[in-house]
């Protein structure tokens, strides 16, 4: 049993407050072979110096940014290793200090999570957390091979060769343990490729039902084609400064908490242990969780390490009721079993009443705290360096009322080949406050939880 | 003019071109072979070759944690200190955790598709092992009995696998 002590639990606290002013994506599709690496890089870039209504110039932005987090998932995908290199010099922000990051599926979060830390500790005023992921590099089914390394390659990876297929135990154990229903998983899908249709950005947007979702080709049962994020080509780009920096660049900051949690990589090695509550959460609400024989957790059904990075990032936010206090959240749907998992860990719902997050209309656009209004990685990328950023950048430009210029202009649908739809729709929450965005790696190996929260 | 002295010739194969719009796109080809070990933990591998299950207990009396542990590790994760290998009794006899049905795999899969991949409660282990059912079909808290590839070993994690026990009898000694 892992026992946690007092100095484990001890609340990240930063020396001097983070702000986070801009962002910048890309047009993401599964093929890129228009451009490099770097390339798209640039484009996520120079949208986020020339659209984010910044009030000093991109070269002028420039020589203010002296520190960068590159994000980059695997060295398998690109074949090229220090791609942080070529990407700093790229930018022309030679010679800043890049590290490069790497936390499999939470590497955006944990990119985001160092520039903060640069700023937060005084080594920056502006820092730089930039991401990437070049995954059609390799055909899909290498590609799956691949990620199946981000399983342990000496008990596991050869028993699927396919990352949903760690995934798939989850869901299964879900639904007996908690009362899943198929209908339940398929309405996140539904719900996330339609708000990928409202986005410029999206690789998978589409008006589905449910039926489309459960007639479409199983990946490993129960999880089915149309309920998995696909390979994705792409980059994002967000911009952090200090407080000073922060109101000298733009009228509308927002201050950033951010903390992260770990697992064991093997669900296997998951040991019984006590739930870590969150500030709303008392002990007696988990009294009856493990009724069912055999049930731990957390388990094939819940992740520790979004539950500890919720821990944390709640308190240093001074968060107390998240559903209460959240106007939206961002989540990691690269399946949706592992979206709805997360209801728990982050106390959208307590244990084992996750599926009601969705059925209660809670996480549609216009509920209580909608969910993936971005389109999520199911619906609108998966470029895994670039995706704990991308979240936070929707989410920032949500609190910014930006949602629309971001989404809504043709010029950015024409810019990226694409034709705004004729019903497209504003998803802009009215005058959100606060939001969150969970960035999650292999089976819950590595998971961030970041807050933004309206500063103008 | 300087003579030309010994040449440098391309002794490589030309790139084959899959498209050229609206980039050139070139084939990267790559076939490498890693030297992988299995370490500390290299008598449970060739344990399965002989169709024995090896876990592995922490022997150090002043730590809390006294079940088996499988996938095993040579040290204890709550101690850091070493741990000690123990066989399983035979049969083998686990409780389906849960299960998954891979239809499709990725490049390099060894099995034939579909198959059940299941995670096994196994007694007095801590840990729930990740395998695959040979044939039937797995549910939650079926009992499944250990089988070994004790001939053409494959020397990976695919020389156990598992077979449903309709009842205690069946099992196979």
């Amino acid at each position: 049993m892992i026992t946690l002590k007092k100095g484990n639990l001890r609340i990240p606290k930063w020396s001097r407050k983070v702000f986070a002013v801009a962002g910048g994506l890309t047009n993401y599709k599964k093929f890129c072979p228009e451009m490099k690496l770097e390339e798209q890089v640039m484009v996520a870039f120079r949208q986020m110096l020339e659209t984010n209504d910044l009030k000093l110039s991109p070269v002028e932005i420039k020589g203010l940014v002296n520190f960068l987090a590159c994000g980059e998932f695997a060295d398998h995908f690109q074949d090229q290793l220090l791609c942080e290199a070529k990407v700093t010099d790229y930018l022309g922000l030679d010679p800043m200090y890049d590290i490069g990051i790497k936390t499999g599926g939470a590497t955006g979060g944990s990119t985001v999570l160092t520039a903060a830390m640069a700023i937060a500790s005084g080594y920056a005023d502006v820092a730089l957390a930039v991401g990437w992921e070049r995954m059609s590099e390799v055909d899909t089914r290498t590609g799956n091979y691949y990620i199946a390394n981000a399983a342990c390659k000496d008990f596991e990876t050869r028993l699927s060769r396919i990352y949903a297929a760690y995934y798939a135990p989850m869901a299964v154990r879900f639904a007996w343990a908690y009362n899943l229903s198929e209908e339940t998983r398929a309405k996140v899908a539904v719900k996330n490729h339609l708000y990928a249709y409202y986005s410029p950005y999206s690789q998978q947007p589409g008006k589905y039902t449910i039926q489309d979702v459960l007639n479409s080709p199983m990946s490993t049962y129960p999880l089915r084609f149309l309920e998995c994020c696909a390979m994705t080509d792409g980059a994002a780009c967000m911009l952090l400064c200090d407080e000073k920096t922060a109101y000298k660049l733009t009228d509308k900051p927002c201050e950033l908490f951010i903390a992260g949690g770990s697992h064991t990589l093997r669900v296997a090695d998951r040991r019984d242990m006590e739930i870590p509550l969150l500030p709303h959460e008392t002990a007696d609400m988990y009294k009856g969780l493990h009724k069912k024989e055999g049930q731990r957790w957390p388990g094939f059904e819940s992740f520790a390490a979004a539950r500890f990075a919720a821990y944390f990032a709640y308190r240093m936010a001074g968060i107390t009721n998240p559903l209460e206090e959240l106007d939206l959240v961002e989540l990691h749907d690269a399946f949706t079993i592992s979206d709805i998992q997360t209801y728990g860990d982050i106390g959208l719902r307590p244990y084992g009443q996750e599926p009601d997050y969705i059925e209660s209309g809670d996480a549609y656009f216009g509920g209580k705290c909608p969910s993936n209004l971005s389109g999520g990685l199911i619906g609108t990328m998966h470029a895994v360096g670039a995706t704990g950023i991308f979240q936070g950048i929707e989410c920032l430009w949500q609190l910014q009322g930006k949602y629309d210029k971001f989404h809504g202009d043709p010029k950015i649908w024409e810019f990226f080949g694409k034709k705004k739809p004729e019903d497209w729709k504003s998803l802009q929450v009215p005058n959100a406050k606060q939001s969150l965005w969970v960035s999650h790696a292999g089976v819950g190996s590595h998971v961030t939880v970041g807050i933004l929260r309206k500063a103008f | 003019m300087a003579s030309k002295g010994k040449i440098t010739k391309y002794t490589g194969k030309p790139a084959k071109v899959l498209q050229s719009e609206p980039a050139l796109v070139i084939e990267w080809p790559r076939n490498l072979a890693h030297r992988h070990t299995y370490g500390k933990l290299s008598p449970f591998f060739e344990g399965l070759t002989k169709g024995k299950l090896l876990a592995t207990r922490c022997a150090n009396p002043e730590c809390g944690e006294h079940e088996l542990w499988l996938p095993p590790r040579a040290d204890c994760p709550d101690c850091n200190q070493p741990m000690t290998w123990e066989e399983l009794p035979q049969p083998v006899i686990g409780t389906v955790h849960t299960y998954a049905h891979v239809e499709y795999a990725g490049a390099g899969i060894e099995l034939t598709t579909p198959y059940f991949q299941v995670d096994v409660e196994l007694p007095g282990v801590c840990t729930i092992f990740k395998g695959y059912l040979q044939y039937g079909t797995p549910e939650i808290g079926m009992k499944v009995q250990a089988c070994f590839r004790t001939e053409d070993f494959t020397n990976t994690i695919l020389d156990i696998y598992w077979i449903p026990v309709v009842n205690d009898a069946d099992a196979r000694f």
